[in-house]
């Protein structure tokens, strides 16, 4: 287990220094003299003001969506429940956009996203909770109200970027997901929150385990499902809230490294959370390296100047292909 | 359906009473309200209704094959696939004429819809199916998604209203465009409408009596996406429509069967589309809300409420105030009378 970690944690690492090296217009023996304490003042902005704090947020934002993914699956014992399919990130996407429009919260202050985003996740998923009404126990029924769920405040987002549609442009960028441009500023509201979070989705570690057995035997182990189940909840509608203000929906992650962590770190989450928050990180920090390297090789070959592969087309494309994988290897199972 | 079309006609800026839609209408090129009404109000509720038509009919189709009440062109990702057709050749600024764009609509929404149906099986349950459309939906809004990133501002704009479906500033022009389509897409519907009603009995009786299920399959998505792609192409993916209108067909009509549902589904997608357009205009004047975000806000919650309910006597708790206004009108048509014949001549 613990070379697993290892393993893990240096596949993190790795992918951070990919992403440190993949950007644009700096040779990686810049990169090197820059870290020695050389280069001149532009390189040295590029390297400590953008890519480092691109870095640093796309780990945290990774690390948090796997999390809240796993906790999500547990709570509902459910392996469709990713937050893209509980209709938790289109509504924080809808909380953020709205905060936005109104004029609440701008760039110039962040936490009122954040704050926003929270509340749209947690009407999300209180929509969802009500329209599955008896058959919460049924990951399909749960998945399809979901989709449905996510139709709904969709529609809503696409009515309020209308109503303001100055926001348009970077908006766009933020629905499927991207780390362009984030700065030290989104790092120090980041941080904070995911520590937060994530020690209470640790702490909530045991609970879950027990919750995925299945309410009777946690009942039976002197567990409240109830309160457990409604504390887990809350925890990662926090936690996706956080990733979806300070990077936007990514696709699929959320849905699937959770089924990875499980398949690499085994079902006792006490183990398992950790390994879920370090494979996220790796597998969006790496997704970001590959998606700038793409769209450097991309723009040489179609030779526009314009193109840029935002992270989250990249994990939703690479999702989706996944996912068609995993439901057509499995026939006998149904969904 | 009526009261949708006056509603349609009349309200709005320049707002024509009721009483002076005829002479509206009569002296098309001499008074201000003529030419609002006769080029503008009415092309677009021609088009509002022959959209919803198609989708409508299309719905029906797509569930009758796949024996599933969620298949619907937005899960099956055929929609997705249309527009991405439509939407790429905007942003790579590839100029190509209006008559090519319902076949590339087409290209789009065979890709998605073949990927999903191939991915997920056909005869698999219904779920698979639908998961697997999510997945390729989604990968196709992805791809979306990154050509709107790369468009400018202004290009931005367009394709972000085009992907909402909306009506506004369509002209005769469009509407002449569809014709075409409809007129092949009509006679395979009438061909197609008993092998669906064979398809619900399930694969092994449908084979017993002579129907290939596959094959069938196969024809029945063919037909949805001939129907699905040049509305796609024209006014954008209105979404939800070909969920909610099947289920209120059946709703209204338990007892009957396919052949009985396809033109109630056809007339309700109409209406759904015709009264969604209303506040579309309205809601939010002078800036035109798309017809898209209205049909997705008002049927997902309807067309789920129809589904939990389940088949029950049409005096059953009514699904929300919108399709009672709908409904009271539709009994006026008389419950034999197929709506789509007396439409364009309204």
């Amino acid at each position: 287990m613990k070379r697993r970690f290892a393993v893990f944690a240096a596949l993190a690492v790795l992918c951070a220094c990919a992403e440190l090296l993949a950007g644009r217009g700096m040779s990686p023996t810049v990169v090197r003299d820059v870290l020695g304490g050389g280069g001149d003042a532009t390189e040295r902005h590029i390297l400590l003001q953008l890519r480092l704090p691109r870095m640093l947020v796309a780990l945290a934002a990774g690390a948090c969506l796997g999390v809240a993914g796993l906790v999500l699956q547990s709570a509902l014992r459910n392996p469709l429940a990713g937050p893209e399919v509980t209709g938790v990130t289109p509504g924080a996407v809808l909380g953020a956009v709205t905060a936005t429009a109104l004029g609440l919260a701008g760039w110039q202050s962040p936490l009122a996203v954040v704050v926003a985003a929270c509340v749209g996740g947690c009407t999300g998923a209180a929509l969802l909770w009500l329209l599955a009404g008896r058959g919460r126990g049924d990951p399909a029924q749960i998945a399809l109200h979901g989709v449905l769920v996510s139709a709904v405040l969709g529609g809503l987002t696409a009515m309020v970027l209308l109503v303001a549609p100055g926001e348009l442009g970077s908006v766009v960028q933020w629905l499927v997901g991207t780390t362009e441009g984030r700065v030290w500023q989104h790092w120090h509201l980041l941080w904070p929150w995911a520590l937060v979070w994530g020690a209470v989705a640790w702490l909530l570690a045991g609970p879950l385990t027990l919750l995925r057995c299945g309410d009777d035997i946690a009942g039976a182990a002197g567990l409240s499902a109830a309160r457990a189940r409604t504390l887990a909840l809350l925890c990662a509608v926090a936690l996706t809230a956080g990733a979806v203000a300070a990077v936007g929906a990514l696709g699929f992650v959320g849905l699937l490294v959770p089924h990875l962590a499980l398949a690499v770190f085994g079902a006792d989450l006490r183990m398992t959370l950790p390994g879920a928050a370090l494979v996220g990180a790796a597998v969006v920090c790496g997704s970001d390296a590959a998606a700038q390297l793409l769209s450097r090789l991309l723009a040489v070959a179609l030779d526009s100047g314009r193109l840029t592969l935002p992270v989250g087309a990249l994990t939703t494309c690479v999702g989706a292909a996944l996912l068609l994988a995993v439901v057509r290897r499995s026939p006998s199972r149904t969904f | 359906m009526a009261a949708a079309s006056v509603c349609a006609l009349s309200l709005g800026t320049p707002y024509v009473p009721l009483h002076r839609l005829p002479g509206a209408l009569l002296d098309a090129d001499r008074t201000l309200a003529g030419i609002v009404v006769t080029e503008l109000r009415v092309p677009r509720l021609v088009l509002a209704l022959v959209v919803g038509l198609c989708l409508g009919a299309a719905g029906l189709v797509l569930q009758e094959a796949l024996r599933n009440a969620l298949a619907v062109p937005e899960m099956l990702g055929v929609s997705s696939g249309a527009a991405f057709g439509v939407a790429a050749p905007l942003v790579l600024a590839v100029s190509i004429p209006t008559a090519v764009q319902p076949l590339l609509a087409i290209g789009g929404a065979v890709l998605g819809g073949g990927l999903t149906l191939l991915a997920a099986g056909l005869g698999r349950s219904p779920s698979a199916v639908l998961l697997t459309g999510a997945a390729v939906a989604a990968a196709l809004q992805a791809a979306l998604l990154v050509l709107m990133v790369m468009a400018d501002q202004f290009d931005l704009q367009l394709i972000y209203r085009y992907l909402l479906g909306s009506l506004s500033a369509r002209t005769w022009d469009d509407v002449t465009g569809l014709w075409p389509w409809l007129l092949v897409a009509l006679p395979a519907l009438v061909l197609c409408a008993p092998v669906l009603s064979v398809l619900r009995l399930g694969d092994e009786d449908a084979e017993a009596l002579g129907v290939r299920a596959q094959r069938a399959r196969f024809a029945a998505l063919a037909i949805a996406i001939v129907l699905i792609a040049p509305v796609t192409a024209v006014c954008g993916p209105v979404a939800w429509v070909g969920f909610l209108a099947p289920h209120l067909a059946r709703r209204l009509d338990p007892a009957a069967d396919a052949v009985r549902w396809l033109p109630w589904s056809a007339a309700w997608g109409a209406v759904v589309v015709a009264v969604a357009d209303v506040p579309a205009r309205l809601a939010l004047a002078p800036v035109e809300t798309p017809v898209g975000a209205w049909t997705a806000l008002l049927g997902v919650p309807v067309g789920v409420a129809l589904l939990r309910s389940g088949p029950r006597k049409p005096t059953a708790r009514r699904g929300a105030a919108r399709s009672d206004a709908a409904r009271s009108e539709a009994p006026a048509t008389g419950p034999e009378a197929v709506p789509t014949a007396g439409k364009e001549t309204r």
